[in-house]
C-alpha cells in the first residue's frame, strides 16, 4: 500500500521495482510499464539534450530510445485499475499501466517519434495538446488521421519546438475516454537548462471522476456532478506531498482536464504565474498571487520561493472539491434536534446513527461505508482528522530536507510557542450594539433550543 | 253396507302384510347415521364431528372447545372447534335426523281408519260407515323404503360435505386472520417510519432547514400511512370475527389468541401424481351424484320391469352449498294398464337416466379440472412465497443494508433511509401475503381433492403490487 509516508524510499531509484518492462516488436521500443501509483523520482536524461527533469505527483516519466538522433517512446492505451486512494480502487482506462499516463519529457528543438499502440476496445488517438506540429500529427480522429483501431499502432513524429508545459489526451470518443482516465503530461525543456532554472519541478494533472459508492468504473456520462476530483486521478489522502528545502525555488505545474475551472491556493506564500500552455510569461508581466483559477483545458505554472517551513495546503478552494464522494441532496439538520426520533428509526434501522446536528464534521466516527468507497473528509494529521478529501495536498517545507531528496519528512516539528493554543483567561461578555437582535424574522437562530412540537 | 265389499277388501290387505314384511320393518338407528357422517369427515379432514343431541353432550363438547383455547390457535386445532362448536353444522345435522326419520316413516304404513257418512233424501237416511285403508301406500311400501334409504345416505354424504366445507373455510379463515394480524403489525411499522420522517421535517422546518413544501410531503405521506393502518386494523378484526362466526365462538370465548406468525412453508410438497384419481374416490361432490345417479337406475330398472310403476326422482342440485340442503324429492305413480302399456314413461324414465348419468359425468370432469387447477394454484403460490422468503425479502435487506452505508457515508439522506426502510417493511408484507396465499392455496387443494372443490371459481393469480418506494429528496 502507498501512502505519503513511505513514498519514494530513495530518489536514486530511477525505474524502480514497480517498473516492469515488456519487450515489444522489433522495430517497436519498449513500452514500459508502470505498476504503482507511489511518486516516482525524477527522470535523469541516461542521454540526448541535458535538462533539469520533473517530479509528476504519484506518477512517473516515461523513459526512451535514442534511434538516429530521434527520440523515441511508446506508449500504449489499454484498461488499467488506479488506486485512488489506499481503501478504493477504479477500473480506469490508461496509458501503459496507469492513469494519467508517464510524463514525456523532452527538449526543445528535439525530433520526437511517439508509438501509440490502441488496445482499448475502441478507436483511440493522442492530441498533444498545446503543440506546435504538422497538422497530421494534430491527433484529431476524423479531422487529421483516421482513428487508431483497436490493436494496432500509429506513429506521430514532430520536432518539440517550443520549450514549456503540455499534455496529451484522447481526441477520439473523447468524452469517454477522458472519462475514463486517459491523459498524461508533457514537458518541453528550455535547450538551455539554466534557463528559468528551479530546484523542484512538481507536475500533475486536474481529473474528475463519477465513481458512485459501492462501483468501481466511472459514469462516463456525467457531465457536471462528479464526486471524485483528483490530482494525478489520486484523492487525498491518497495524493503526495510536495517536499521541499526551505529556501527552494519551486515550480508548481498544472493541467486542467475536468469539467470545470479549480481556483487552487497555496498557504503561508505567495507565488507568481509563470507559465501558461502558451509559453512562459514576461517577469514584468507577473504578479503575486496566493489563488490562481485554473480554467478547463488549461495549464498553469507557478513559482514560488519555499521559505517558511511547515506543512502548508495546497488544495482547490472550491471546498466541494476537496471532498470525497458525498451525496448531494443531503438536508442539512444543523441545529435539528432528533431526540426522540432516532429511537423511532432504530426500531426499524437498528443501526441507524443520527448525524449532522452540530455540523457536518465525522472526524471521530467510524462507520460502515459502501464497498470501495472512501470516506467523504478524512486524512489524519498531527492534530486530528485533517477533513479534507479531493484536490488537497501538501508542500512540506523543511530547512535539512537534501537537495534532490523528495522523500516525505513527515508532520511538521512545531517551535515551541507557534502554534494556535486555548486561551484559559476570562471570556468578557461580547458588546452588542443596543436593540440589535440575532434573529431574521420568523427564523428562530438559537438552534439548540427549539419549541416544543405540536403533533 | 256391503259385506261383499269388506271381504273384498280382504286379499290386498294380506298381500300388503306379507310385503310389509318382504320390505323389513325400517327402524331409527343408534347414532342417526351421524357415525357415518364422522367417518367421512374423519377421512378428509383428519377430524371427526359428533352431535349435540343432549346437554350433556353440549357441555362435554363445550368443555373440549374450552381446552382448545387455553393456547394459540393451530389450523388443525381451529378446524376442530368450528366442527364441535358451529351451530350451523349442528343443523346440518337436524337435517340428518330428518331424512332419518322420513325413513323410518316411509317403513310404516298409514294407519287405517274409518269414516262415516250419513245421507239424508227426503225421508230416506242411508249411513254409510266403512274402514279406510291406505291402498297405494301399502303397494308402495318397499318402493318408497327403498328410495328414502338412498336418500338417507344421500343425506349422510351431504352432512359430511358441509362439515369438510365449514373445515375448509375455517382452515381459510384462521390464514387469512394471522395474515392480517401480521400485516396490522408491519402496517405499524410503516407508519412509525412515516412519522418518523414527518417529526423530522416538522423539526427541520421549525429551526430552517427545510421548506414548507417538503415538510408538507412528509406530512402528506404520513398521514396516508396513517389511513392505511386505520385499514389494515379494520382487516385484521373483519378477519378474525370471520373466524370467530366459523368457530362458533361469543363471549368470554372471543379474547381466543391466534399466533403471531403464520406456519412456515413445508419442506415438502404434495405431488400431483395420482390427484385425480384420489378426488375420483373421496370428492364428496362426486359420490353424491354418483350415488344419485344409481338411485335412478333402480328406478328405471322397476319402470322397465313392470311398465306400470314409474318412479321419478325429481329435482337436482348440482352442488350442495353449506346451508342450502339439496333440495328434490320423488314421485312414484301407479298406472292401471288400460290404455297405456307405458312406452312413454319407460323412455321419459330413460331419459331421466342419461340425464343423471350426464350428470355425473360432468361433475367428475369439473372435479378433475378443479384439482388440476389447484394444483397449479398450489404450486405456484408455493414458488411465489419461497421466491419471497429467499429472493425479494433477503434483496430488500441488502439493499437497506446498503443505504444504510450510504447514510453513513452521508451519501444518502435520513429520509432516504426512511423510505427505503418502508419499501423494506412492504416487502415483508408482501412475504406474509404470499405464505398467507400459499396456506390457502393449499387448503383449496385439499378440498378439491376431499370435498366439494372451489365451486368453480377461478384461482387467477394477480400481481402483488409491491409499492416500490422511491427516495423523494
Ligand atoms: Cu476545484
Amino acid at each position: 500500500m502507498v501512502s505519503r509516508r513511505n513514498f519514494l524510499a530513495s530518489a536514486a531509484t530511477m525505474v524502480g521495482a514497480g517498473v516492469v518492462t515488456r519487450v515489444g516488436a522489433a522495430s517497436l521500443p519498449e513500452a514500459v510499464i508502470m505498476e504503482t501509483a507511489a511518486t516516482q523520482a525524477p527522470l535523469a536524461p541516461p542521454n540526448g539534450r541535458p535538462y533539469h527533469p520533473v517530479v509528476t505527483l504519484n506518477g512517473w516519466s516515461l523513459p526512451w530510445r535514442m534511434n538516429n538522433s530521434v527520440k523515441e517512446f511508446h506508449l500504449v492505451a489499454e484498461p488499467v485499475v488506479r488506486e485512488f486512494a489506499p481503501g478504493m480502487k477504479a477500473n480506469l482506462w490508461g496509458y501503459n499501466g496507469q492513469s494519467p499516463g508517464p510524463t514525456i519529457e523532452v527538449v526543445e528543438g528535439d525530433q520526437v517519434r511517439i508509438f501509440v499502440t490502441n488496445k482499448l476496445p475502441e478507436e483511440h488517438s493522442i492530441h498533444w495538446h498545446g503543440q506546435r506540429l504538422p497538422n497530421g500529427m494534430d491527433g484529431v480522429t476524423g479531422l487529421t488521421q483516421p482513428g487508431i483501431p483497436p490493436g494496432k499502432t500509429f506513429v506521430y513524429e514532430f520536432t518539440a519546438k517550443r520549450p514549456g508545459t503540455f499534455m496529451y489526451h484522447p481526441h477520439a470518443d473523447e468524452m469517454v475516454q477522458m472519462a475514463m482516465g486517459l491523459m498524461g503530461f508533457w514537458v518541453t525543456h528550455p535547450k538551455n537548462p539554466d534557463f528559468m532554472r528551479v530546484d523542484r519541478d512538481f507536475v500533475f494533472l486536474l481529473g474528475n471522476y463519477d465513481i458512485q459508492p459501492g462501483s468501481y468504473t466511472p459514469k462516463v456520462s456525467t457531465m457536471l456532478d462528479f464526486n471524485l476530483w483528483t490530482i494525478n486521478t489520486r484523492v487525498f489522502p491518497g495524493v503526495d506531498s510536495m517536499n521541499v528545502r526551505q529556501g527552494d525555488r519551486v515550480r508548481i505545474r498544472m493541467g486542467n482536464l475536468t469539467m470545470t475551472n479549480h481556483p487552487f491556493h497555496l498557504h503561508g506564500h505567495e507565488f507568481a504565474v509563470t507559465g501558461t500552455d502558451g509559453g512562459w510569461i514576461r517577469p514584468e508581466a507577473r504578479f503575486p498571487e496566493v489563488t490562481m483559477d485554473i480554467g478547463v483545458g488549461q495549464m498553469r505554472a507557478l513559482e514560488f520561493i519555499a521559505d517558511e517551513p511547515g506543512d502548508w495546503p495546497f488544495h482547490c478552494h472550491k471546498s466541494h472539491h476537496t471532498m470525497n464522494a458525498m451525496g448531494h441532496n443531503i438536508p442539512t439538520m444543523i441545529g435539528v434536534d432528533q431526540k426522540g426520533i432516532a429511537e423511532k428509526i432504530n426500531r426499524l434501522v437498528p443501526d441507524y446513527m443520527a448525524m449532522g446536528e452540530r455540523g457536518g464534521a465525522m472526524g471521530s466516527m467510524e462507520m460502515p461505508l459502501p464497498d470501495n468507497t472512501l470516506p467523504m473528509a478524512t486524512g489524519e494529521g498531527p492534530f486530528g482528522n485533517i477533513e479534507m478529501g479531493g484536490m488537497f495536498t501538501t508542500v512540506k517545507v523543511r530547512k535539512e530536507q537534501k537537495p534532490g531528496d523528495y522523500s516525505d519528512p513527515g508532520w511538521y516539528k512545531h517551535p515551541k510557542g507557534s502554534v494556535a493554543y486555548e486561551w484559559t483567561g476570562n471570556v468578557p461578555a461580547a458588546t452588542r450594539a443596543p436593540g440589535a437582535s440575532l434573529s431574521a424574522a420568523g427564523v428562530e437562530y438559537r438552534a439548540r433550543k427549539p419549541q416544543g412540537h405540536q403533533h | 253396507m256391503s259385506t261383499n265389499r269388506n271381504a273384498a277388501r280382504m286379499k290386498p290387505l294380506a298381500i300388503a302384510f306379507s310385503s310389509l314384511l318382504l320390505a323389513g320393518c325400517a327402524s331409527f338407528s343408534s347414532d342417526g347415521g351421524l357415525d357415518t357422517v364422522s367417518a367421512f369427515t374423519r377421512e378428509r379432514t383428519g377430524q371427526a364431528v359428533q352431535r349435540d343431541s343432549s346437554a350433556e353432550d353440549t357441555a362435554a363438547s363445550a368443555s373440549a372447545v374450552k381446552q382448545f383455547l387455553t393456547q394459540p390457535l393451530t389450523p388443525d386445532a381451529a378446524v376442530r372447534i368450528a366442527l364441535a362448536n358451529n351451530k350451523g353444522l349442528q343443523a346440518a345435522f337436524a337435517e340428518l335426523g330428518i331424512a332419518e326419520a322420513n325413513l323410518v316413516q316411509a317403513g310404516r304404513l298409514r294407519n287405517p281408519g274409518f269414516s262415516f257418512g250419513r245421507i239424508r233424501g227426503g225421508d230416506n237416511i242411508d249411513i254409510d260407515r266403512s274402514i279406510l285403508f291406505d291402498f297405494v301406500g301399502l303397494l308402495t311400501l318397499p318402493l318408497r323404503t327403498g328410495i328414502e334409504s338412498r336418500r338417507f345416505e344421500q343425506a349422510k354424504l351431504q352432512a359430511a360435505a358441509q362439515a369438510v366445507q365449514l373445515a375448509t373455510d375455517t382452515r381459510k379463515a384462521y390464514f387469512n386472520a394471522v395474515g392480517a394480524q401480521q400485516a396490522l403489525h408491519y402496517a405499524g411499522q410503516v407508519t412509525t417510519a412515516a412519522e418518523a420522517s414527518a417529526e423530522l421535517a416538522q423539526r427541520m422546518s421549525r429551526v430552517g432547514n427545510w421548506s414548507r413544501l417538503d415538510q408538507a410531503r412528509e406530512q402528506a405521506f404520513y398521514a396516508d400511512a396513517t389511513t392505511q393502518l386505520a385499514r389494515a386494523r379494520h382487516n385484521a378484526v373483519a378477519a378474525r370475527e370471520q373466524l370467530t362466526r366459523l368457530l362458533g365462538l361469543w363471549g368470554s370465548a372471543l379474547d381466543y389468541a391466534i399466533p403471531e406468525r403464520l406456519p412456515e412453508l413445508p419442506e415438502r410438497l404434495t405431488d400431483a401424481n395420482d390427484i385425480e384419481a384420489q378426488a375420483m374416490r373421496q370428492r364428496l361432490d362426486v359420490q353424491i351424484a354418483r350415488q344419485g345417479a344409481s338411485a335412478t337406475a333402480s328406478a328405471l330398472g322397476l319402470t322397465r320391469a313392470t311398465g306400470f310403476i314409474n318412479v321419478l326422482e325429481l329435482g337436482y342440485a348440482n352442488k350442495s352449498q353449506t346451508g342450502e340442503p339439496r333440495q328434490n324429492g320423488y314421485e312414484i305413480e301407479l298406472a292401471l294398464p288400460v290404455f297405456d302399456w307405458g312406452t312413454a314413461r319407460r323412455a321419459r324414465a330413460e331419459a331421466i337416466y342419461m340425464q343423471s348419468l350426464q350428470r355425473t359425468a360432468d361433475t367428475a370432469i369439473r372435479a378433475r379440472s378443479e384439482v388440476r387447477e389447484a394444483y397449479s394454484a398450489y404450486r405456484t403460490r408455493h414458488d411465489i412465497a419461497r421466491h419471497y422468503l429467499d429472493e425479494v425479502v433477503p434483496l430488500r435487506k441488502r439493499i437497506s443494508d446498503e443505504v444504510l452505508l450510504r447514510y453513513n457515508g452521508m451519501l444518502a439522506s435520513v429520509f432516504e433511509l426512511l423510505t427505503d426502510s418502508r419499501a423494506q417493511v412492504s416487502s415483508v408484507n408482501a412475504a406474509i401475503e404470499a405464505q398467507r396465499d400459499f396456506w390457502i392455496a393449499e387448503t383449496n387443494l385439499q378440498a378439491a381433492i376431499n370435498g366439494n372443490g372451489s365451486g368453480g371459481g377461478s384461482t387467477e393469480i394477480r400481481g402483488q403490487a409491491v409499492a416500490e418506494a422511491q427516495p423523494q429528496h
